[in-house]
């Protein structure tokens, strides 16, 4: 294919549904779960809690619920309900099943730094993104059903999942981060093109909290000499 | 496909006259017009004609596993068939269009209706039989009754391999595809080369480019073309559709936009077929308003275009 007719392609002829029935994909697997993402609500509510409360298990036990979400966001709702009316979305869905495994293992193969997180903000940050990322969902389509819960949505659970880059140990975080930039990418581009205004606010709110998270992350102890 | 054609005629008179009877102001909104057929245009070199209105899939059909929509989109295929469409027009790059087209079919009952227009599109040039048997699986139907290299992906190999299907019985037309103004030049000399049934190229009222070298060649060649993006892919609504009809649009058999632009274009005596798409049974049945009526000639063509123009 020549320049030119790769030129002549925009962002719009790579969108292959309507907003209508993506937003529905958030109805949908809300109706289809109910009620187990309450499980999900107390997850979400459940992670700053057990960092707060500053014991080691904790912090792993609130690690792999954070992986353990990015799995089922990804196998749930990339794989099984976006994923056949988007390509791309499958693929997507596979690489957060990988990141919740590689978050697992990197997380709990080492100690999860705990002493030196600043949690209060960690706690702050998170329970701002799992509390008010969810509503965009709701607003773009006019349904409360559509509600983007972290743990089934995979917007707010990359989000969420963003400030996580505190927790990873140093090399670690830079097989982390890379699927957070095109996740974010992605998102922003659909919402773009299906006009979900509300909705883009979640990819920007991901790298935001990648960036907060980078800063969050505690730095290594001072050499005493 | 012959033996279907008398059942069509009796589907198409027998939906008419319930329509009619329903909506008498679909009818009277092409006055002077013999308003109760539809526009038929035939296949070049052969002697079955098809609606000059069939339907396109993409985005609009791609819905997955929603049953509420699928049950929505039923009815707007179920609109087309009843409207007097026949062809619809898909490709496996369209998501799940094809699973949610087949289920259609199926709670229709409507396999006989359809003229089932799929592409090939896959860069892999030996796969050709297993795409094409892929689409008929997912599309319900028996036999396809056209298949176009979509974009050209690959067309060296997959036209082949579709030369020998038709002659072997295994689909009944083949074509090539391109849109949105791409390619023009490879695809006349594919043109001028092969022996293709349809070509499958865009044009509308703003996209025009098409009138000089390929709707003529179209014409010179005897193959049937069928238009994708007639309303530039929604576009045209969101540009003209504030704006007045001109004053003589019933004396070109127009009483509304989607009627304006589609018969702009199968106006032009080198075009089969026009397939727009839709989600919505209420813009199913304004498209389909475009099957029935007057249509205009030569100079009023020119006059809709200098129309949509000076606005
Ligand atoms: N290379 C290729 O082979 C190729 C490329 C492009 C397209 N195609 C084929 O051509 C078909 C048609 O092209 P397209 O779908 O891109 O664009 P199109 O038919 O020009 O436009 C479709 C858009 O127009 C809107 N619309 C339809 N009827 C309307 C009405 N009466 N009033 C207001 N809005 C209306 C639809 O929205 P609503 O759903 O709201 O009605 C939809 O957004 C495709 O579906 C596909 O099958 C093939």
């Amino acid at each position: 294919m020549s320049g030119a007719d790769w030129l002549s392609y925009s962002l719009q002829d790579f969108v292959m549904f309507g907003p209508q029935v993506f937003l529905r994909l958030f109805v949908r697997i809300n109706q289809d779960l109910w009620p187990w993402q309450l499980l999900a609500v107390v997850a979400a509510f459940g992670i700053p809690a057990l960092f707060l409360s500053q014991g080691e298990r904790a912090r792993r036990l609130a690690v792999g619920l954070m992986a353990l979400a990015w799995a089922t966001s990804g196998y749930g709702f990339l794989v099984g309900y976006f994923g056949p009316i988007n390509w791309p979305a499958t693929w997507f869905g596979w690489a957060f099943v990988a990141q919740g495994a590689l978050l697992a293992v990197a997380a709990l193969s080492g100690r999860v730094p705990g002493s030196r997180l600043p949690v209060g903000k960690f706690a702050v940050l998170w329970l701002l993104a799992v509390s008010g990322l969810p509503w965009l969902a709701m607003a773009d389509s006019g349904q409360w059903e559509a509600v983007a819960l972290f743990g089934i949505a995979p917007g707010t659970t990359a989000a969420a999942g963003a400030l996580v880059v505190a927790l990873i140990p140093g090399p670690w975080r830079w097989f982390y981060l890379p699927l957070l930039v095109l996740w974010s990418l992605f998102c922003a581009a659909i919402s773009w093109v299906l006009q979900t205004w509300w909705l883009l606010v979640t990819p920007i709110a991901t790298l935001l909290l990648a960036g907060a998270g980078l800063w969050l992350s505690p730095r290594p102890a001072r050499s005493p000499d | 496909m012959a033996n279907r054609i008398t059942r069509r005629k009796f589907l198409i008179s027998s939906g008419l006259a319930g329509i009619a009877l329903k909506s008498p102001v679909l009818f009277a909104s092409t006055p002077g017009a013999s308003s109760s057929s539809p526009i038929m245009r035939r296949i070049p070199g052969t002697d079955e004609s098809i609606p000059a209105i069939g339907m396109g899939t993409w985005i609009t059909f791609n819905v997955g596993g929603d049953t509420q929509l699928v049950q929505q989109r039923t009815r707007v295929l179920k609109t087309f068939f009843d409207l007097g469409g026949t062809v619809v027009d898909g490709s496996p790059m369209y998501g799940s269009a094809a699973d949610v087209m087949g289920e259609a079919l199926n709670s229709l009952n409507a396999h006989d209706r359809i003229f089932a227009a799929t592409k090939i599109w896959t860069g892999d040039e030996s796969e050709t039989r297993q795409e094409a048997a892929r689409s008929s699986r997912r599309w319900g139907v028996e036999r396809l009754d056209l298949l176009q290299v979509h974009n050209l992906l690959g067309w060296q190999g997959h036209l082949e391999t579709l030369k020998e299907m038709k002659a072997n019985g295994e689909v009944r037309y083949i074509g090539i595809t391109t849109s949105h103004g791409r390619r023009h030049r490879e695809f006349a000399q594919i043109m001028e080369r092969e022996p293709l049934d349809f070509v499958q190229l865009t044009y509308n009222v703003l996209d025009r480019e098409v009138e000089d070298r390929l709707l003529p060649l179209a014409r010179e060649r005897g193959i049937g073309v069928i238009v994708n993006r007639p309303f530039q892919g929604g576009s045209l609504f969101r540009r003209f559709q504030s704006e007045p009809l001109p004053d003589w649009a019933g004396d070109v058999g127009v009483s509304n936009w989607a009627e304006f632009f589609l018969k702009y274009i199968i106006s032009h005596p080198a075009v089969t077929c026009a397939i727009p798409a839709t989600s919505k049974v209420e813009h199913m049945k304004e498209n389909m308003g475009a099957l029935y009526g007057r249509l205009p000639d030569a100079a009023q063509r020119k006059q809709m275009a200098d129309y949509v123009r000076s606005l």
